[in-house]
Parts: structure tokens; C-alpha cells; sequence
């Protein structure tokens, strides 16, 4: 039995039903996706709620559940960002690392003579990387336990990096982005750029140490280009769930939505099965958590079956949100200064203009603040798909970086509207005008994102990616092999190995544990 | 300028929890990151010699590569705080390098 069918709960659904198994998956919404939903927000406007870029999803896990023959749609966005400039114009990163240097030359014979090399690093490094999101982490206790060709096979593939590489892969894990990216580059766009991939999704600032690992997982969980990744799906990312429930009814697995898991049950200290809401009672021989580790253990189980020194772990695990959701309804496209292409505005869009700007953002939310010039994201997937909104309008999802899930002042409740204020007046600076042609607009705050979502304390990745919570510390020391601390508990969301995104990663690493405890 | 003003905060920040303190005040010296840098060789001004931070230390101190308080210089060799195990006063980076040293010493290594 899995708990929520967010994306990671139905990718390990699915795989499970393949191995053999007959999994019963329980939503409590009425929609499957979990953050990766599709969802009409205004009257004929389609956006992808919560997530709006892909991880992007792990290449065995497309393979393993043939979802490009169940009507997945990729599309490889290029350019993949344009970080649109305070003075009009803006900066282009392709997928061809040739093809940006190329164009960074207008911009700053240095940058332009760097990227190349920082391409090439970054793909090395995270193609190494990527070896280890696959595997399933240590056993903290008895690391030699298992078997060991992997790991052997990660020493080999570290000595093959080459003395530079493996050096700065040591290096820069515990780095503060704001410092690598001032290693790399001379323009304040750059490293800008490079800080937001730092910063997203971490309540931390640039300047925060730790952040270039952030940085490292996301290009190891995508090809590591310079760039980043912008893969997208035709008709948004709820089109995955829907993909991911054919392939896990086909292979036998049983999914309910609108049931909402209100216990997990437990006797003789084994789980035995779940209560839901109403009181139907089911009982199952495993259950798998898809929910954020503080919900799972401190919301669904009874504290009383756990040590207490583990529920004072998990308290101490951090999971405070730190971004929002502004959802636009457009009449037209943003009119960006200068003249920009509308073909320049298909993949990520970056809007924070140097460093500076960055780290004040995060001192507002610091202290407790809705930041005043919050660091966006936005797509606007209406240029690649044009049935998510009206004939000629558009829809624009903007991530909205920082928003503590923790005010000092004041609810989310009442101040909501200021998230989608701080969005288009930020927007404003870049796209004189924007606001008058916005139709209609959804804010989600940290507090809807739990409330609506499930995601506890509003956190988009399940808890922070930061190196004492990754691995095997992901969520806990001693719980990072997908096991929960009961027999018959296991996980398998973003709150495990290798963490958040949309990448079914977790999902598939659980998926390979609980089918070797369980054939 | 700002070394007067700078001076002029820690005095004041002293005093919200020792009022007396600026009664009692004969002389005062400010050192800056620049004096530091200026009069106690500190480059920028850092006391660590540089920063006690993960990616600087132990095997990445100061850079990776010369951590083992051999530089790429034959006969050159560090011992300060910018080595393993940094900065504070312990004398720890001046004895691991006075022995290594001196290993390479015996092997006839360094001249």
C-alpha cells in the first residue's frame, strides 16, 4: 500500500505492480500528481501548479514503464534560460554550449571564453554524480554489508574524472554558490544565474554554504550542461500522473483518490496497515510512505511506537518552506523590454539581477519577511503548448523565491496578495506594463502548499538539500535506505534519496528495495 | 575615518552592558582588516589566513593538491595557519610541518 500518489508514490506503484507485486495506491486529493499537477486555475487557463519544470525524470524509470508510449509528450525547451536584463535585451543560455559562448561574446569576452570549460567541468562532474542518485545509500550501521562492485565502481569512475575534476568536486560540494560562481564568471547576470540554481528550492542565500551542492545534484539529476535542464511535457506535468496511472493500472496496481490516509497502523510493533478518514480500515503487509518524512512519522504514526531520541531527529529535520506559486492568467504575452523574442521566453526564465539582490531577498525571508525583490522563475508553457489557455492569451507560472512558511508578522492567510504583489512588481521592472495584462492570478503560499498539497511545512523538496540532510542522512542517519524505523514502514518520496525535484528517482530506488524485502 | 567610527561602535555596543566603560577608557587602538593586513602581514586581513570553511580545509588547505605543507616549489614549505589544522593559537600547522620537513630532510629531499 502507498500513501499519496504524487509522482514518486506512482512511479514505485507502478514498478512494484511490475515486479509482481499488487499495490493499492491512497490519494487524499482528487487529482493524482502530487506537485507535479496540472490544473485549470482560472476559467480555461491550464498552468502546472506547483512544479513547472521537470527534474528531469530519470531515464530508466521512462523506459522501465514505457511512458513515451503512453502519450508523454518531452519537449526540450531552448533556449533553456534568458535571464532578461534590468535595462532591456537579455542573456540566452542554449543547450550548445558552442551556440551560448558564442552569444555571452556581446556580453563579456571573459564569461564567453570560461563557459565552454565550465560546461564541460560541470558535465563531467555530474555525469559521476549521477552513478550515485541510482543507489541505494549505505547502511550507516554495517557499511560493508551489500554488494560492493558499486561502490568500487564509484571509486574507479572518481579517479576517471582526472585530477582537476575530482579535485573540484571535493571542492566544491560545501561551497557557497556565490563564491563559485564568482570563481567562473565576471558579469553580474552570470553568476546570478548560477546562484539561482544554488538558492532554488533552499532556504538559503548564495552566500550560504552548501548551496553549490544543491547546484551539483540538480545537473546530476539532468545531463549537467551549463545551462541547466528546461524539459517540459506537452500539456503540462500532470500529464506524468496520468501517464504513470496507465502504466501502474496496466500492471495490475489499484489507485483511489479522495482517500485520505488519516493513520498508519501499528501492532506488536509492526504496521500493519492504514485508517482513513471515515474509518475504513485496510490492512497491508507493507506500507509505503510517498508523504514528507514530519508528516509521516509525526503526523500518521503514533509518536508513542517511536524512540524518542528518533522524534526529537525529526523535529530537528528542516523542512521550512521557502518559495511560493504565482499562477498568470495573461491577455498577451509579458512585454519585455527591449524587444525581446518571444522564441528567447520558452524555457526557465530568470529574474534576479546579480548576487546582491539575490542575498537580500533571502535577509527579508531570514527574518521572518516576504522578500520585497524575490528571485523568480518563470515559464510560460503556453509558447509550446497553446491549449493551456484561450486562443492567443498565455499563461505564465512564476516560482517566487523567498517566502517563509514561518512569518514574524501577521498570516499567510492575510497576506497572501503580497506574494503576487512582490511577483509583478519585480516582473514590472523587466516587463513595463505586465500587470494590466494579467487576467486573472493564483497565489500559493508555503500554507497552501501544505494545506493543499501535503507538503508539510509548505517545503517543495521534502526538506532541505543540504549535505546533512542528503544520502544517507536523507531523512535521517540510520534511515536512508528507503526502510522506515518499524518493520512493514518504508518511503519512497522526495524526503529520500536523491531528494526533491520531478524525477521519480526516489520512487525507483524505493521501488528496488521494497520488492527485494518483499519477493 | 571609518577606523574612529568603527571604534567608536564597539565602544558603544561595550556600553549598553558596562555603562562605566567610556569613563574608564586611557587610551584605545583599532585594528582594521587593513591593519592587519598592513601590520601583521594578514593578507585581507583574515585571521584564519583564510577561511575555516569545508572546501578549505584539511586536505583542500589552503589549495588542493599542496596540503601536505609541500608547495610545488622544491624547497618550499608552508606552516602556517592557511595549513592543516588553521588558524588559532596551538602551534598544531608548525609542528606537522617541522616534521615533514624534516623527513624530507633526512631523505637528502629539500636542498
Amino acid at each position: 500500500m502507498i500513501i499519496g500518489g504524487g509522482h514518486n508514490g506512482l512511479v514505485t506503484a507502478a514498478l512494484l505492480a511490475r515486479g509482481g507485486l499488487k499495490p493499492l495506491v491512497l490519494e487524499r486529493r482528487d487529482v493524482l500528481g502530487g506537485a507535479a499537477v496540472t490544473e485549470e486555475f482560472h476559467p480555461g487557463f491550464k498552468a502546472s501548479t506547483v512544479a513547472h519544470v521537470l527534474g528531469p525524470l530519470r531515464a530508466s524509470v521512462v523506459e522501465d514503464l514505457d511512458l513515451k508510449n503512453r502519450g508523454l509528450g518531452f519537449v526540450e525547451a531552448e533556449p533553456r534560460v534568458f535571464a532578461p536584463l534590468p535595462d532591456g535585451g537579455g542573456v540566452a543560455l542554449w543547450g550548445d554550449a558552442g551556440k551560448t559562448a558564442f552569444e555571452l561574446r556581446k556580453l563579456s569576452a571573459p564569461d564567453a571564453d570560461r563557459y565552454p570549460e565550465f560546461h564541460r567541468s560541470l558535465s563531467a562532474i555530474a555525469a559521476y554524480l549521477s552513478r550515485l542518485l541510482t543507489l541505494t545509500p549505505p547502511d550507516i550501521d554495517r557499511p560493508l554489508k551489500g554488494p560492493i562492485l558499486p561502490w568500487l565502481g564509484l571509486g574507479m569512475g572518481f579517479r576517471g574524472l582526472g585530477r582537476e575534476d575530482a579535485q573540484r568536486l571535493l571542492r566544491w560540494g560545501p561551497m557557497a554558490v556565490a563564491d563559485f560562481a564568482t570563481e567562473w564568471f565576471s558579469t553580474d547576470v552570470m553568476r546570478a544565474i548560477v546562484c539561482g540554481r544554488g538558492i532554488h528550492g533552499i532556504f538559503g542565500g548564495p552566500w550560504s554554504a552548501g548551496t553549490t551542492a544543491n547546484l551539483l545534484l540538480q545537473a546530476a539529476s539532468a545531463d549537467g550542461n551549463g545551462a541547466g535542464s528546461t524539459v517540459q511535457l506537452v500539456g503540462g506535468l500532470g500529464s506524468l500522473a496520468g501517464a504513470l496511472t496507465a502504466a501502474a493500472r496496466q500492471h495490475g496496481a489499484e489507485i483511489r483518490t479522495s482517500a485520505t490516509v488519516e493513520r498508519i497502523t501499528v501492532k506488536d510493533g509492526r504496521v500493519t496497515g492504514v485508517v482513513l478518514a471515515g474509518g475504513e480500515e485496510i490492512a497491508a503487509r507493507a506500507v509505503v510512505s510517498g508523504a514528507d518524512p514530519k508528516r509521516t512519522f509525526l503526523d500518521l504514526l503514533d509518536p508513542a511506537v517511536l524512540d524518542p531520541d528518533d522524534v526529537r531527529r525529526l523535529r530537528n529535520y528542516r523542512q521550512q518552506g521557502m518559495a511560493s506559486k504565482v499562477n498568470l492568467a495573461l491577455d498577451s504575452l509579458p512585454p519585455f523590454r527591449g524587444e525581446v523574442a518571444p522564441d528567447l521566453l520558452r524555457g526557465r526564465i530568470h529574474i534576479g539581477p546579480d548576487v546582491d539582490d539575490l542575498e537580500r531577498a533571502f535577509d527579508d525571508a531570514k527574518y521572518g519577511g516576504i522578500s520585497r525583490k524575490p528571485y523568480l522563475e518563470a515559464t510560460i508553457p503556453t509558447l509550446w503548448d497553446s491549449t493551456l489557455a484561450p486562443a492567443g492569451q498565455h499563461v505564465m507560472s512564476v516560482y517566487v523565491q523567498f517566502t517563509p512558511y514561518v512569518l514574524r508578522e501577521g498570516s499567510w492567510e492575510a497576506r497572501r496578495d503580497e506574494v503576487g504583489d512582490a511577483a509583478l512588481r519585480t516582473l514590472e521592472a523587466y516587463a513595463p506594463g505586465i500587470s494590466r495584462r494579467v487576467v486573472a492570478r493564483q497565489v500559493l503560499t508555503p500554507l497552501d502548499l501544505e494545506r493543499t498539497y501535503g507538503l508539510t511545512g509548505g517545503h517543495p523538496m521534502h526538506g532541505e538539500m543540504a549535505l546533512d540532510q542528503l544520502f544517507l542522512a536523507r531523512p535521517l542517519l540510520g534511515w536512508g535506505r528507503y526502510r522506515g524505523p518499524l518493520p512493514g514502514l518504508y518511503m519512497c518520496g522526495a524526503g529520500t534519496h536523491p531528494g526533491g525535484g520531478v524525477t521519480g528517482g526516489p520512487g525507483a530506488n524505493a521501488a528496488r528495495e521494497i520488492l527485494a524485502d518483499l519477493k | 575615518m571609518k577606523r574612529d567610527a568603527f571604534g567608536d561602535a564597539v565602544v558603544n555596543t561595550i556600553a549598553q552592558y558596562a555603562p562605566n566603560i567610556k569613563k574608564l577608557i586611557l587610551h584605545r587602538q583599532v585594528l582594521t582588516p587593513l591593519d592587519l593586513e598592513r601590520e601583521f602581514g594578514l593578507t585581507e586581513g583574515n585571521i584564519f589566513q583564510g577561511e575555516l570553511s569545508l572546501e578549505q580545509l584539511f586536505f583542500l588547505r589552503p589549495v588542493p593538491g599542496w596540503a601536505r605543507y609541500r608547495s610545488p616549489i622544491r624547497g618550499l614549505y608552508m606552516c602556517g595557519s592557511a595549513t592543516h589544522p588553521g588558524g588559532g593559537i596551538m602551534g598544531a600547522p608548525g609542528r606537522i610541518s617541522a616534521l615533514e620537513l624534516l623527513k624530507d630532510w633526512k631523505k637528502g629531499k629539500v636542498a
